[in-house]
């Protein structure tokens, strides 16, 4: 089968004093119809940047230096910018992270879905408005009829969010992608918006990238999983596989560091120690080695960086095969 | 049967909240006489004509020169013209040179504003150096410039003042851009597949436009003070066109034995500024509630 929305070697850096920094080195990554991906890792990882450099929408001066980003087997980076902004929204839709400020603040929530619905299909103002009151429906806001006319700031955040749902599946786009979409929501709320999303990419058929830092959204949510550190992908497999048993020694890290409800009141967490290495500084070897349990000299860890493994539940480790780790 | 009470309450709930916004305008002192002076203006220059008791350039050789009577209420000048109707019709020319002027560099200057702020890059560059330069030119010479080279009609003027302040606003509205475009709804309308054109127009500049406004209306006073300026030079509309700045130049010769007739102009001046600067501090308090600073406020 083959996949709807495919990233192949993506490659995107920003100009420095030394020559490019590469923000997102390499990144392969496959989303099927009717497919949840899920892509964590921590802040500067690099889960942002794959996502708007794919759609064009890397704030400058970065850019896309080599890969390939196909929607469709449609390569979006080789496509001219009026075609590209013609696929933006009705062929694949983004939702962002902060829906406090993801609204114009001075139109109305209905006025902002018609535009959008306008700038894609050539309907009249009033159908628009119809579908746009539909729109609204669908994503659960109460009243629609009514709430349609409503400008941003009488909308709570998550019925924010809720609109810019609405607005990222109003033209029924192939793929959607969910940057972080419920950090800025209280807890209770979140569940309702991530719900939403799987409800919608169910009856959509749609293909659906859930970036997220939040690994129990991950275990609810996703089909698939790829973990990013420093600009790479370092593991990537099903739900199933890397929960029950992660392979990279990051991801190993990353379960030990969540609080569990079965340990010992009074049990320390076990956090990474060290931070994420600078963009402009990786190590020459594997980017996580410094901070690493695994890391042995031998193994070529601080020499060579480690390539992804070729299989379904791939990992990109020189130590992977020899580590017998339970998380 | 419901869907109908809903939209009705809709429309009670904007109709509630427009009324809540005129209260608050009305509530500012400053914006009320700021409003109601411009309000006074406008009647004035409107209905000139009627309201004015002499015709603005008829000679009365027998009263030249007169001082305040029952017929001329302040009195006449050198060539025994009603001052009095001459200020009145000088509204008129004072008040289109500040509205054209506002129009046509606010227009100019929020579009040349908000690309140079929105585009980034070298287009930004550009533009900021022609502004800059404008900026730095004096303003008042570049309009002494321009109505040398295209001759003192009212046209002319309101051009030269209008290309003179047209930078002012678009310096204005680039910082304000520079705000707008990190903001993230700018950023999910570039992800809807928005044009760059329609971002601009309809997303970045009605959410500018508030400083963007009461930079306008004071340039509104300066403009016309600009033009008085160049009246008063000879630079301005000519003689016998009734300006407020010709009647200040015209009333210099008698200064010393009839101070009223430049004294009256210069207050008409001064009334009409200080009208449009309450004014654009009503705005400022009222668009902007965040802006409003209780330093440098007449009221």
């Amino acid at each position: 089968m083959t996949a709807m929305f495919e990233l192949w070697n993506l490659t995107a850096a920003v100009p420095g004093e030394a020559g490019a920094v590469r923000l997102v080195e390499d990144v392969s990554l496959q989303v099927q119809t009717g497919e949840t991906l899920a892509i964590v890792g921590e802040s500067g990882s690099g889960k942002t940047v794959t996502f708007t450099s794919a759609l064009g929408l890397l704030p400058k001066p970065g850019r896309v230096i080599a890969g390939q980003a196909l929607l469709e087997g449609e390569d979006l980076l080789r496509l001219s910018l009026e075609e590209l902004r013609r696929r933006r929204g009705a062929r694949i839709g983004m939702v962002f992270q902060d829906p406090l400020t993801g609204l114009n603040p001075v139109f109305r929530i209905g006025d902002q879905i018609i535009e959008v619905l306008r700038a894609h299909l050539p309907i009249s103002r009033a159908e628009a408005r119809e579908r746009a009151i539909a729109l609204l429906a669908r994503v659960q806001i109460p009243d629609p009829a009514r709430r349609v006319d409503d400008y941003p700031h009488q909308f709570s955040g998550g019925m924010r969010q809720r609109v810019l749902i609405a607005m990222a599946i109003a033209l029924g786009p192939r793929v959607l992608i969910a940057d972080e979409p419920t950090t800025a929501l209280d807890v209770t709320v979140q569940a309702q918006v991530l719900d939403l999303l799987t409800d919608l990419r169910e009856a959509d058929g749609m293909a659906m990238v859930l970036i997220t830092h939040d690994l129990g959204v991950v275990a609810r949510q996703a089909d698939r999983v790829a973990v990013m550190y420093a600009g790479r992908v370092v593991e990537t497999g099903t739900v199933d596989e890397v929960f029950r048993a992660p392979r990279h020694p990051y991801t190993i890290s990353l379960f030990r560091s969540i609080p569990d409800m079965e340990s010992p009141a009074g049990a320390k967490l076990a956090p990474i120690s060290g931070a994420p290495p600078d963009p402009a500084r990786r190590p020459a070897g594997c980017a996580f080695a410094p901070r690493c349990f695994a890391m042995r000299e031998d193994a070529g860890c601080l020499r060579e960086r480690p390539d992804l493994t070729a299989d379904q539940h791939a990992v990109a480790c020189h130590r992977a095969g020899l580590l017998e780790v339970a998380p | 049967m419901t869907a109908i009470t809903e939209a009705e309450e809709a429309l009670e709930d904007n109709a509630a909240r427009k009324r809540a916004t005129l209260r608050q305008y009305l509530r500012h002192p400053g914006f009320m006489i700021g409003a109601i002076g411009i309000g006074l203006l406008v009647l004035v220059a409107l209905f000139a004509p009627w309201i004015a008791p002499h015709s603005p350039t008829r000679t009365d050789l027998m009263n030249t020169l007169a001082q305040p009577s029952a017929t001329y209420w302040l009195g006449t000048d050198q060539f025994g013209r009603c001052v009095l109707s001459r200020l009145i019709h000088g509204a008129q020319v004072s008040l289109q040179v500040g509205f054209y002027v506002v129009l046509i560099s606010l227009s100019a200057g929020t579009l040349l504003g908000a690309i140079a702020g929105y585009a980034g890059g070298f287009v930004e560059r550009a533009l900021v150096a022609i502004i800059d330069i404008m900026l730095a030119f004096p303003s008042f010479l570049l309009a002494l410039a321009l109505v040398a080279a295209r001759g003192n009609t009212l046209d002319s003027i309101i051009l030269a003042v209008a290309i003179a302040y047209t930078p002012r606003v678009a310096a204005v509205m680039r910082s304000v851009v520079l705000t707008i475009r990190p903001r993230p709804f700018i950023e999910a309308s570039r992800a809807i597949g928005l044009s760059t054109w329609k971002i601009l127009i309809r997303h970045v500049i009605p959410n500018a436009l508030p400083p963007v406004i009461v930079v306008a209306t004071v340039s509104a006073a300066t403009a016309i003070l600009a033009e008085a300026g160049l009246s008063f030079l000879g630079l301005g509309v000519q003689p016998p066109t009734p300006t407020w700045g010709n009647v200040i130049a015209e009333g210099q010769t008698a200064i010393t034995t009839n101070p009223l007739i430049s004294l009256s102009a210069g207050l008409c001046i001064a009334f009409t500024v200080i009208v449009l600067n309450l004014l654009g501090d009503g705005l400022r308090d009222t668009l902007d509630p965040q802006m409003r600073r209780n330093t440098g406020k007449l009221l």
